[in-house]
């Protein structure tokens, strides 16, 4: 073994945004393991000024290089007598080397044995590489948001203004944009008001311990873990429990170097509020968690936050974050007042004023057709007039809200407040929580409502939206889909899914169509092509997330997706045999079977008289019992008996012999086959 | 501290640090960055460090002087350092410690904040400045400014002064903050913030909630922009024509506190005054630097 050294580089820079932390150290790291093939880091070496990595094992040097140099042919180098021409040691000293060195042989595309040396050239030692390489792979890091500073041409996330970058205890000497590396870096603004000097690094290996000491945690990991650590004691110091938030956790950990949790008060009476306001306006504005009560119902007037320092010696953090939040929740209480002031309902006059969509007219005209579509569906699953009329109040009322205050401040809060606003008037508790929950699920983490009418509702709500876009030509293409199409047609499907309604997805297509169609600027088949296409993908991701395999998923979907309900079934049944080697073999068969008729016009031809091998008067015998079954588990069953018949079959029969009238009979037993496979699904997509 | 005293510490400082001290710009403007200070001086390639108070107007903001934090018209202190130093944040954490804040015992956040003023064709990248939770500045480093790329980069430091005041003193109604003393023969008389302005935000927010003419103001928009293009397509006079911009600004900003523009407007009636001002710039950088400065070297165009 060669000997290796640990590499370090870090970019010091002025505060990074926190959503472009992880990408730039997971790209670079891609970068550099691609160039030096080195691919395992140590810790994810992030915080609000630092980019590092440490790449333990590069070896020292470069491996040795050999190149092959081809000079004369052999016959102008030696002469007759073996000894080597004038030419011949020409071509050896122009290489460096003793004529004893050249060999003769043939090179590819001479016509004779030519003159060739091998030459060896050691290996460069990997400081150098570094040297010449990091800055190309600095510059390279794609910044979504770049920027310049200052007078330079440079581009990069934030200014850098300090550069790290050691290859064991050797600093590598590397220069970008005008900063050039040192072994040196900063720690904590807070340390260098004691300490002016910049921190010495020995070595990578000291790194983080030097970092640490300097008032800097740079594992984003470990931060993470002391943010969580110090939420759950002062939460449990104060009688309760964090209302957890996994993605404020990583926002706190990524905003601060070296984190302290303070806990705060805030006057009980804004308890008043919905637990949702507050925990919006905490997360939202403040960065903060709410502790909830220890059975999780209610919450304590009190909150939790990440400073970015080790403590608060005069209690000025906590002061600080105590009167932002009050003027907070002043607002928020103050939009919780007047939006009650009036019904929910008066803003539905005010909603012909706020445009859902260009071609898609106002949210009133929306609601007018997500009444009208929830009228159509809900006459479907009941026969209860008074249960169908709530459903319409709730189509009605649905969007009211984006027309509070409430929601101009929060519009994360769209649909909980107007649930909100009529539960505080009374309203049936169907009919608000269908309103609060109706824009769930808000992506795969999230569940679909909890109430069959929030789910019709939501239902409704987003065909309307994606139909109306496909029909005026707003169509989702590769990673652009801004009215995030794709997510609304995802969650009608987990809907339909989950739910198991009698609708199928054409069904419903052409219902939506229907309604949207004063407003259609696209010929509606061209429309109603794109929108299946585009639901046939979200049905296969529904597959997916419901951890199909795949042959289940491809042979499943190729016979017939749009009726959910049979898939379903179907998918369950067949997963059940999904590893079975039956089925594999089955397989296998199905693609002779399609590779034999691809050609074949069917027909309807068979004789089973004039059947002559045992085999395939076998398999006649399993194939009848799969036919004249209708329970789908027994077919399955009868399926994977098949097997084993079919390849005897395939072994021992010709289908395309030379007698018509055979060859015909046994091209009708393989479209027989086929016909009794596609009941269930494509087979011959299982591998 | 009273609002004064900040504001004479902050132009002390940034005076001592190399940088002129300018005068707020006596029309209406939604922010400091609208002065020509800032607009103009960020142009080109010339050094350029300024510092201004400048009395902002967002109509929208109006709350009758009723709200204890929200107002018609703030504050703003405005700095801006061409091009942008290496030592920047360190300069703007002194000017903090100036003001009698021992970051000793406060948790300073630089937080993401990208700005942009799709009126001025202007955008950049940078933080709120956060201290102890509460937003205290805006730090920009503008990329384009009238549509043009900034060559070098200019730094926007822009600090709110009555938050700031308020945070110090730890006042819950922004109408109770002292802005200074008047002393006179009979004694020492503190004047309030509420004394010296809350009239005017009564008045102020009435016009813009209720009073303003609306077709007065579509047809004052209207004629301004008209006489901007005269100023500056006939005459290549980029200042007064800039004025009209800055009045166009402001008369769209009436209209929309009024709820006169649709969401549908919006997007043109903010183009025709960025047309105007991105044409202002032009000219600007034409006879400030010689150069002539063809459409197609509007910079990358919007945000990145």
């Amino acid at each position: 073994m060669s000997a290796t050294k640990t590499f370090l580089l870090e970019l010091h820079c002025e505060e990074i945004p926190a959503r472009f932390l992880g990408p730039l150290h997971i790209s670079f790291a891609g970068l550099f393991s691609l160039k030096f093939g080195v691919t395992k880091f140590e810790g994810l070496y992030y915080s609000p000024r630092k980019l590092a990595w440490v790449f333990p094992n590069l070896p020292v040097l470069q491996p040795d290089q050999t190149e092959t140099q081809v000079g004369p042919p052999q016959r102008m180098c030696v002469d007759a007598d073996g000894k080597p021409t004038l030419q011949g040691l020409k071509f050896a000293e122009k290489w460096g080397v003793d004529f004893s060195a050249v060999r003769f042989e043939q090179p590819a595309g001479k016509k004779e044995p030519c003159a060739v040396v091998t030459l060896t050239k050691p290996g460069r030692p990997t400081v150098e590489l570094l040297a010449e390489a990091l800055p190309g792979l600095i510059a390279g890091l794609h910044v979504p948001k770049a920027m310049r500073w200052g007078s330079s041409e440079f581009e990069f996330v934030r200014p850098i203004r300090n550069l790290l970058c050691l290859f064991g205890e050797q600093v590598v000497p590397l220069t970008v944009d005008g900063v050039t590396a040192t072994n040196t870096t900063w720690g904590h603004r807070l340390f260098h008001r004691q300490h002016p000097d910049p921190v010495q690094i020995a070595s990578p290996e000291a790194y983080e311990g030097a970092l640490e000491a300097a008032g800097v945690v740079v594992s984003v990991e470990a931060r993470r873990k002391r943010i969580a650590e110090q939420l759950e004691s002062l939460a449990a110091e104060a009688g309760g429990r964090v209302v957890a938030d996994a993605e404020l956790l990583d926002t706190l950990a990524e905003i601060v170097e070296f984190p302290k949790v303070v806990r705060g008060d805030f006057p009980a009476d804004f308890l008043r509020l919905p637990k949702e306001v507050l925990v919006t306006s905490l997360r939202e504005h403040q960065k903060s968690f709410c502790i909830e009560k220890p059975d999780g119902t209610d919450l304590l007037p009190c909150f939790l936050t990440a400073a970015n320092r080790e403590d608060d010696p005069e209690g000025f953090v906590k002061a600080g974050n105590e009167w932002v939040l009050k003027a907070r929740l002043y607002d928020a209480r103050f939009f919780f007042a007047e939006d009650r002031k009036h019904p929910l309902s008066d803003r539905l006059e005010k909603l012909k004023a706020l445009t859902f969509q260009r071609e898609l007219g106002s949210y009133h005209e929306k609601t007018g057709r997500v009444v009208a579509l929830t009228k159509m569906l809900a006459t479907r699953l009941s026969k209860d007039d008074a249960h169908i009329e709530r459903a319409l109040e709730a189509a009605r009322m649905a969007k009211c809200d984006l027309r509070t205050l409430m929601v101009g401040e929060f519009p994360e809060l769209q649909g909980v407040m107007g649930g909100e606003y009529l539960r505080h008037e009374r309203a049936h508790e169907e009919v608000w929580k269908a309103v609060k929950e109706h824009y769930r699920p808000a992506g795969a983490d999230d569940a679909i409502p909890s109430t069959p009418m929030g789910c019709l509702l939501s239902l409704c709500d987003k065909l309307d939206t994606v139909v109306g876009c496909f029909a005026v030509g707003l169509i989702p293409s590769g990673s652009k889909d801004p009215l995030a199409l794709r997510r609304a047609g995802q969650g009608i499907v987990r809907i339909l899914w989950e739910q198991a309604w009698p609708m199928t997805l054409a069904d419903l297509v052409e219902t939506a169509l229907k309604v949207v169609a004063p407003k259609a600027t696209k010929p509606e088949a061209e429309t109603r092509e794109a929108l299946l296409a585009f639901f046939k993908d979200r049905v296969a991701y529904q597959l997916e997330l419901a951890k199909y395999a795949g042959s289940v998923r491809r042979s499943t979907m190729a016979v017939g997706w749009l009726d959910l309900l049979d898939l379903k079934v179907r998918c369950e049944n067949l997963s059940l045999f999904s590893e079975d080697p039956r089925f594999a073999s089955l397989g296998q068969s199905a693609k002779r079977i399609g590779n034999i008729l691809k050609d074949e016009t069917p027909v309807n031809d068979f004789k089973a008289d004039l059947l002559v091998e045992p085999a395939e008067i076998n398999l006649v015998k399993h194939l009848g019992r799969v036919e004249s079954q209708h329970d789908l588990i027994v077919t399955l069953n009868h399926l994977a008996e098949l097997a084993d018949p079919l390849e005897a079959f395939f072994s021992a029969v010709m289908v395309k012999c030379d007698d018509p009238a055979l060859r015909a009979t046994r091209l009708s037993l393989l479209h027989r086959l086929r016909q009794a496979f596609l009941r269930v699904a494509d087979f011959s997509l299982w591998q | 501290m009273h609002i004064q005293e900040l504001i004479l510490r902050l132009q002390r400082f940034w005076a001592d640090r190399g940088c002129l001290i300018g005068q707020p710009y006596d029309l209406e403007k939604g922010a400091g960055t609208m002065n020509p200070l800032t607009f103009f001086g960020a142009l080109g390639s010339k050094p350029w460090n300024v510092a201004y108070v400048e009395p902002s107007r967002r109509p929208a903001d109006g709350r009758y002087g009723e709200n204890p934090f929200r107002v018609y018209k703030h504050l703003q202190f405005q700095v801006i350092l061409k091009p942008s130093p290496a030592k920047v944040q360190d300069l703007y954490i002194e000017s903090l410690e100036a003001l009698g804040i021992d970051l000793s015992k406060h948790d300073l956040r630089f937080e993401e904040d990208n700005w942009e003023s799709p009126s001025l064709g202007a955008w950049g990248v940078g933080w709120q400045v956060v201290l102890d939770g509460m937003e205290i500045s805006q730090f920009t480093y503008f990329q384009q400014v009238g549509g043009l790329d900034c060559r070098p980069v200019s730094a926007e430091l822009t600090y709110g002064i009555e938050r700031i005041c308020m945070f110090l003193g730890g006042y819950d109604n922004i109408f109770d903050l002292i802005h200074g003393n008047v002393t006179t023969d009979d004694g020492v008389f503190p004047v309030t913030y509420g004394q010296m302005r809350q009239r005017e935000e009564f008045e102020l927010s009435a016009y813009s909630f209720e009073h303003a003419n609306l077709d007065l103001h579509r047809q004052l928009f209207d004629a301004y922009e008209a006489e901007g293009w005269h100023l500056v397509k006939d005459l290549g006079h980029f200042l007064s024509a800039y004025e009209q911009a800055l009045k166009m600004s402001h008369t769209f900003n009436v209209l929309d506190a009024r709820g006169a523009v649709s969401t549908t407007e919006r997007p043109g009636i903010i183009k025709r005054v960025r047309d105007l001002a991105c044409a202002c710039a032009r000219a600007y950088l034409a006879h400030a630097e010689g150069a002539s400065v063809p459409a197609d070297a509007a910079g990358k165009g919007g945000a990145k």
